[in-house]
């Protein structure tokens, strides 16, 4: 009996495994790759040319986000502080730290200090940081518990959907206006006050309806 | 009731008519222009066919590289950016944040009051400064340009001896043998060269040099100003006067050639006058019932912006201006009995076949006497200007129409022919140039290149590497008033100081650095220059005070001088200019886009249609249909034009409204020049016609017909919208018998009610945007069309793709012809901006596939570029046809051919092989709050969203806490609207009915464009009135008495009322509009 199928068939079903596991293997990768939170960069945290510790700053310190980001009130942009800013301090503390060379070669030399950025949002997207601190939106909600950390990283995914979540739900984020930046603040439980009941009053009270047509971010 | 889905059919006026058209190929119905109005771009437009290289070819090359890109693997993660903040912070800089600073555009015949924007330091925009009464917040086309000249890469960057780079120092050390050779001699032999300019502190120190270098010759030069209008008011007021129009208290104005509107020579921009002309044009019901409507004559040669307001406009040879202004004259002096005025115009007065148009026109002026005014183009000759004067005195305007300013006293200057004689015989030395491109733009007879040759040392303050620079001995790159400081007078004589917003780019220098190291000072970049000129100057004693105050206001409060009663002096007898010889006169006038040549390498203006001719990248010989015919020519043949032993081609171009048997040309085109890549090959050279003894009209032309063609990129007929009344106009007398003629017009009294099959989109936000534009009030001037672009980070696309219908503006100014015959020699101009309409039931969203346009809460059609993939679609279904398409990376490649594997190709076409931009210098104009568009996506515009946003977040910022987010009434502007120097444009919230513009959708002049499409635009036009003289012949035709061929005279419409359309829709705001204004039916 003649053979039905060629010989070269008998490497057939052996060439389909190996290929579709190859294009499994690189949907897979694919989508981890591109469509996972790793890909929107959350953990991204890049080494510093100053070690600044934002936990001790900011959190053991106590010091407010505003004396650093002193325009985040006003500005669209919330700037990283100028070298001035740093040695309004540090020319009376730790003033000859070795951690610390390079702020005081920057104060003297007028040469800017490269922070490496974490946080970017694309060309074509207009994050405005003044109106959501002066709407109740504290820093933690964007920018996670940033007064816990030694060492910042990208905490949430910023994508647009995550954007979106609150731009719908904004009650789930709100807080009264004195506590935008106490990081650490939660709704009293004693007092029975709830975030999701205290965001619905708040959201009330500032008729808070943000957008969520396209122009409200895109331009 | 039957919708009819078809365009209305509008082939033929009706008999009391009136036709509007585009342009000549509309009128013969070519097959081009059909391709023009059934088609979003030309067939082809879309295919990439450039030298062979096909659509597929090129497809396959983008596949290639795609997959060797993919090898790569790079780009694929974020690449590491850096924060870097200041080390120091500076004082008013806030990240992301605009700081503005009042400043001034200095020009000759005065500066114009600004507001720069910066971004982080950059000057990104400029404004006009809204505390200035000759701005009023408005500039003009120029003024929005200046910008992008700051930062053109082509500039002058170094200091040059004998075109090798130098240094400062050097120059400096150069400079000391200059100033001992200025010593030694007490200034003989030592020239300096000068543009025009109104500045104090320039003035301050000419005289300064001029005292103590007694030999010194200052020349100054302007290649567009013949000097008429000076010698006219030195001969009939005296000296150190000018003679300044009030047009605001003018009832009649009879325009002498002025374009007063557009580009006139030495008015300092066109800002001033329209605000005044506005004044008195801009009428509601009741003030047009009460005769406040001003009316306008004018007797002119080509096509002006002026020409296309007038109520009756004369075309005239430029060689009869002046026999007609005679006559008018003299119809005047019979009239008021002046027999001085008579004795002066009678041996000139030529009444040509005008005889009822000049005895109306007088009677006219006449009968308002105190209240009109002649005005005299600075362009005509000197004997029309001296008799506009004398009128204006017979008619007893003077101090009233007509006011005097004092001009600073200076020594009278040489002239640039003195000069000339001067280095002829040898006797100069060194010549100082302050940044005149001699080599370009003197009159050929004075052979320039070769006179230069006889000055032994020639330093020259350049803004470009330009001829002048070539063959000069030292050049100094010369600093931008963006960049330095300086001072100037605006048109009515207020001190204003000119701010620098950055160091100098290239480390120029500015005139009154280059002057003050003259007279042996530190040449400082500092403004200790025009301190020094402000304490002079200043009345009050605390200086420091009164400094800043300036420096914040941008001018000096009260620093306007006193007005100089004007009285006519006695006149001497005047004769007659020479006649050109030859049967068809050519007259050389200033360019709307590049006046004489000094805007030349701004792209902005480059691509800016002419409002006229709607020619861009290019000048042409602009002539009548019936000049055309004599010559045989048609558009875009090669005219021939010879004139004494000098002979130039140009493409002619026909313009309907020009004079018969003469041919205007623009000057300020035609130079070749590899380095200046925006003005390198663009246009003809019309200086070479130009002659000492003939600065306007040449004395002899040849015309004749040359070989081959030049394919002129106009844009006159893209975006051509189907259907019909688009324009709507009419006679104030029919305004008044029937305020709502425009309701009636066309298909709109047959309107059905529209039922939309589409779900209307919730319209909930407490704020409704919309727009009026009022035709009545835009002269076309095209501020608004350059102001979007400055905003909107707009892109040029060069003259090959213009060509191809594929500019990007996203204000388009349409310009109509109107006349009941369309083939009429003397049509009206009529302008339209056309914005995107913003249509509440838009028929672009409803065919987007990816939702890339949608409707917002607040009534914007708003555009997501990010989400955008080019199907175009939206593009094919906008009726108004306002979308605009990326075709190529045009922020991102340069738009110029370039040489290719031996090939001359257009650089955009060769993809990612063509060359970037290389330096990021013009990206640094860009509006950081706008998006830079990519090739692949659809733009338009966007009502200025970006401004939108911001007021609404500083307002909720202000008022944190709180729940008032309201924005407060017309707390903001569009661009176009803060641009447009007649106010025509109103922007604003439609839910407010405090709003200027709800105000206005309530005016019954108010119509929707194709309003039978049921598209419901946001934006509405008010329709023109004209303001005829009923005695004049041909009045009742003027205005028009109804456009397009479907109209009802009478109230017998046949369609139910429209109202019906909005019923039990309470969100629309024009609702109640609607509701204020049942139709006429």
């Amino acid at each position: 009996m003649a053979n039905f199928f060629p010989r070269w068939t008998n490497t057939l079903p052996l060439k389909i495994v190996i290929c579709g596991a190859i294009f499994g293997g690189l949907v897979t990768l694919f989508y981890w790759y591109y469509l996972t939170a790793d890909y929107a960069r959350v953990g991204y945290a890049p080494v510093q040319p100053v070690a600044f510790d934002h936990s001790l700053h900011a959190g053991q310190l106590g010091m407010d986000c505003r004396y650093c980001h002193s325009f985040v009130e006003i500005s669209s942009h919330s700037n990283v502080p100028a070298t001035h800013t740093c040695m309004k301090c540090h020319s009376q503390v730790q003033k000859e730290s070795p951690k610390l060379e390079l702020v005081r070669r920057s104060y003297e030399t007028g040469e800017a200090i490269p922070w490496v950025r974490i946080h970017q949002a694309p060309d074509y997207v207009y994050f405005n940081h003044a109106v959501h601190v002066s709407r109740g939106v504290s820093c933690v909600s964007c920018h996670g518990n940033i007064h816990e950390m030694e060492v910042v990283y990208h905490a949430k995914s910023q994508t647009m959907g995550w954007c979106l979540e609150c731009h719908r739900a904004p009650e789930k984020n709100i807080r009264p206006l004195e506590h935008v930046y106490n990081l650490a603040w939660k709704p009293d439980p004693k007092s029975g006050q709830t975030q999701l009941a205290l965001g619905k009053e708040l959201k009330e009270r500032w008729a808070i309806n943000p957008p969520q047509t396209c122009a409200g971010c895109h331009r | 009731m039957k919708r009819v889905l078809t365009h209305p059919e509008n082939k033929l006026p009706s008999a009391d008519g009136k036709h509007y058209w585009r342009s000549l190929s509309e009128v013969a119905d070519t097959p081009e222009f059909r391709q023009w109005l059934e088609r979003e771009f030309p067939s082809g437009a879309s295919e990439i066919e450039v030298d062979g290289v096909s659509r597929r070819h090129f497809i396959r090359l983008m596949g290639a590289s795609l997959a060797l890109a993919g090898f790569g693997f790079s780009g694929c993660r974020r690449p590491e950016s850096y924060l870097v903040p200041h080390a120091k912070s500076s004082e008013w800089i806030i990240p992301g944040k605009a700081l503005l600073y009042a400043s001034a555009i200095p020009r000759p015949g005065g500066g114009l009051p600004i507001v720069v924007t910066t971004h982080d330091g950059r000057p990104t925009k400029i404004e006009g400064n809204p505390l200035h009464p000759a701005s009023n917040g408005a500039t003009d086309h120029f003024a929005q340009a200046a910008v992008l000249d700051l930062y053109d890469p082509d500039r002058a960057r170094f200091f040059k001896k004998d075109g090798k780079t130098s240094s400062l120092q050097e120059f400096k050390t150069n400079l000391a043998a200059a100033i001992n050779l200025l010593d030694e001699r007490k200034g003989e032999g030592v020239a300096i060269m000068a543009g025009e300019d109104s500045s104090p502190t320039r003035t301050r120190l000419r005289n300064a040099l001029e005292s103590k270098y007694p030999g010194l010759v200052w020349c100054e030069y302007e290649p567009l100003d013949p000097g008429f209008r000076a010698a006219a008011d030195t001969a009939a007021f005296g000296p150190s006067v000018k003679s300044v129009p009030r047009y605001d208290l003018a009832k009649v104005i009879l325009s002498i050639g002025c374009d007063f509107l557009g580009v006139e020579v030495g008015d300092g921009g066109n800002v001033y006058a329209s605000k005044q002309f506005a004044a008195n044009r801009a009428v509601t019901y009741d003030q047009a019932k009460a005769g406040k409507m001003n009316r306008l004559y004018i007797v002119e040669t080509g096509f002006s912006v002026t020409g296309g307001m007038a109520d009756h406009r004369l075309r005239l040879k430029p060689s009869e201006i002046e026999g007609f202004t005679a006559a008018i004259g003299l119809e005047i002096s019979k009239l008021a009995g002046d027999e001085q005025l008579r004795a002066l115009v009678e041996p000139l007065a030529s009444r040509g076949e005008h005889d009822r148009w000049i005895s109306v026109c007088a009677h006219d002026l006449f009968s308002k006497k105190g209240e009109s005014l002649v005005i005299a183009g600075a362009r005509q000759t000197l004997q029309t200007q001296i008799i506009a004067r004398a009128i204006n005195a017979t008619l007893e305007n003077l101090g009233k129409t007509l006011v005097g300013l004092p001009q600073p006293k200076t020594k009278s200057c040489a002239k640039l022919i003195d000069l000339a004689a001067k280095i002829g015989r040898g006797e100069i030395s060194l010549l100082i140039n302050l940044g005149v491109d001699l080599h370009y733009n003197s009159p050929a007879d004075l052979d320039w290149a070769s006179l230069q040759k006889k000055v032994t040392s020639t330093i020259y303050l350049a803004a470009y590497d330009d001829d002048t620079a070539k063959v000069s001995q030292w050049v100094v790159p010369k600093a931008h008033f963006l960049e330095s400081w300086g001072d100037s007078l605006s048109p009515d004589g207020m001190h204003m100081i000119v701010q620098p917003m950055l160091m100098p780019l290239f480390g120029g220098w500015s005139e009154l650095q280059l002057l003050d190291a003259l007279l042996g000072g530190d040449a400082t970049e500092g403004p200790e220059l025009v301190r020094e000129t402000f304490a002079l100057r200043l009345k009050t004693k605390s200086l420091d005070h009164a400094w800043m105050l300036a420096l914040r206001d941008g001018f000096v409060h009260d620093s306007a001088p006193a007005e100089v009663p004007l009285q006519l002096l006695p006149l001497a007898p005047l004769s007659k200019s020479p006649t050109p010889i030859g049967e068809i006169e050519v007259v050389l006038v200033p360019d709307y886009k590049v006046y004489d040549g000094r805007y030349a390498n701004n792209g902005w203006l480059q691509e800016l249609p002419d409002p006229a001719t709607k020619l861009t990248w290019d000048n042409a010989a602009i002539l009548s249909h019936t000049t055309a015919k004599l010559l045989g020519v048609g558009d875009d043949d090669l005219l021939k034009i010879e004139t004494t032993g000098k002979a130039i081609e140009i493409p002619a171009l026909v313009l309907p409204g020009h004079a018969d048997g003469a041919i205007s040309i623009s000057l300020g085109y035609g130079r070749k020049d590899e380095k200046r890549r925006i003005l390198n090959g663009t246009g003809f050279d019309a200086y070479r016609l130009l002659s000492t003894d003939a600065p306007v009209i040449l004395r002899e032309a040849k015309i004749t017909k040359g070989s081959g063609v030049h394919r002129l990129a106009e844009t006159q007929e893209h975006h051509v919208m189907e259907g019909r009344d688009h324009v709507r106009s009419a006679a104030i007398g029919r305004f008044i018998k029937e305020p709502k003629f425009a309701k009636s017009m066309g298909i709109d009294s047959h309107i059905p009610p529209n039922i939309s099959i589409y779900h209307n989109p919730l319209l909930t936000a407490p704020h409704q945007w919309g727009m009026t534009i009022d035709l009545n009030l835009c002269t076309g001037c095209q501020a608004c069309t350059i102001a979007c672009q400055a905003e909107n980070n707009i892109p040029i696309v060069g003259r090959e793709q213009v060509i191809n219908g594929r500019e990007m503006h996203w204000i388009r100014i349409d310009r109509y012809f109107a006349s009941k015959d369309e083939r009429s020699l003397d049509p009206e101009m009529v302008m339209q901006p056309v914005p995107c309409m913003h249509c509440e039931n838009a028929p672009c969203e409803t065919v987007c596939p990816v939702n890339a346009t949608i409707h917002n809460e607040e009534g914007l059609n708003v555009m997501t570029y990010n989400r955008c993939i080019g199907t175009r679609y939206c593009a094919n279904n906008c009726p108004y046809k306002v979308r605009r398409f990326n075709f190529f990376d045009y922020n991102k490649r340069r738009i110029q051919a370039r040489k290719f594997l031996g090939l001359e190709v257009g650089n955009l076409y060769l993809g990612p092989v063509g060359q970037q931009n290389d330096d990021g210098m013009v990206k640094m104009q860009k509006n950081p709050n706008v998006t830079v568009r990519m090739r692949g996506v659809i733009e338009k515009c966007s009502f200025c969203v970006q401004r939108l946003e911001e007021a609404k977040i500083s307002q909720k910022i202000r008022n944190k806490g709180t729940d008032q987010k309201k924005l407060p009434t017309d707390s903001v502007k569009s661009a176009c609207q803060q641009v447009c120097p007649t106010g025509a444009i109103t922007f604003g919230d439609l839910a407010d009915p405090e709003s200027a513009v709800a105000k206005k959708k309530t005016d019954p002049r108010n119509y929707e464009l194709l309003s039978y499409l049921n598209t419901r635009p946001r934006v509405t036009y008010l329709s023109r009135l004209k303001n005829p003289n009923p005695t004049m012949p041909g009045a009742e035709s003027v205005g028009g008495f109804n456009v397009g061929g479907h109209h009802h005279a009478d109230d017998q419409g046949h369609g139910p009322d429209e109202n019906v359309h909005y019923q039990g829709k309470e969100h629309h705001p024009a609702t109640q509009e609607q509701a204020a204004q049942p139709s006429h039916h």
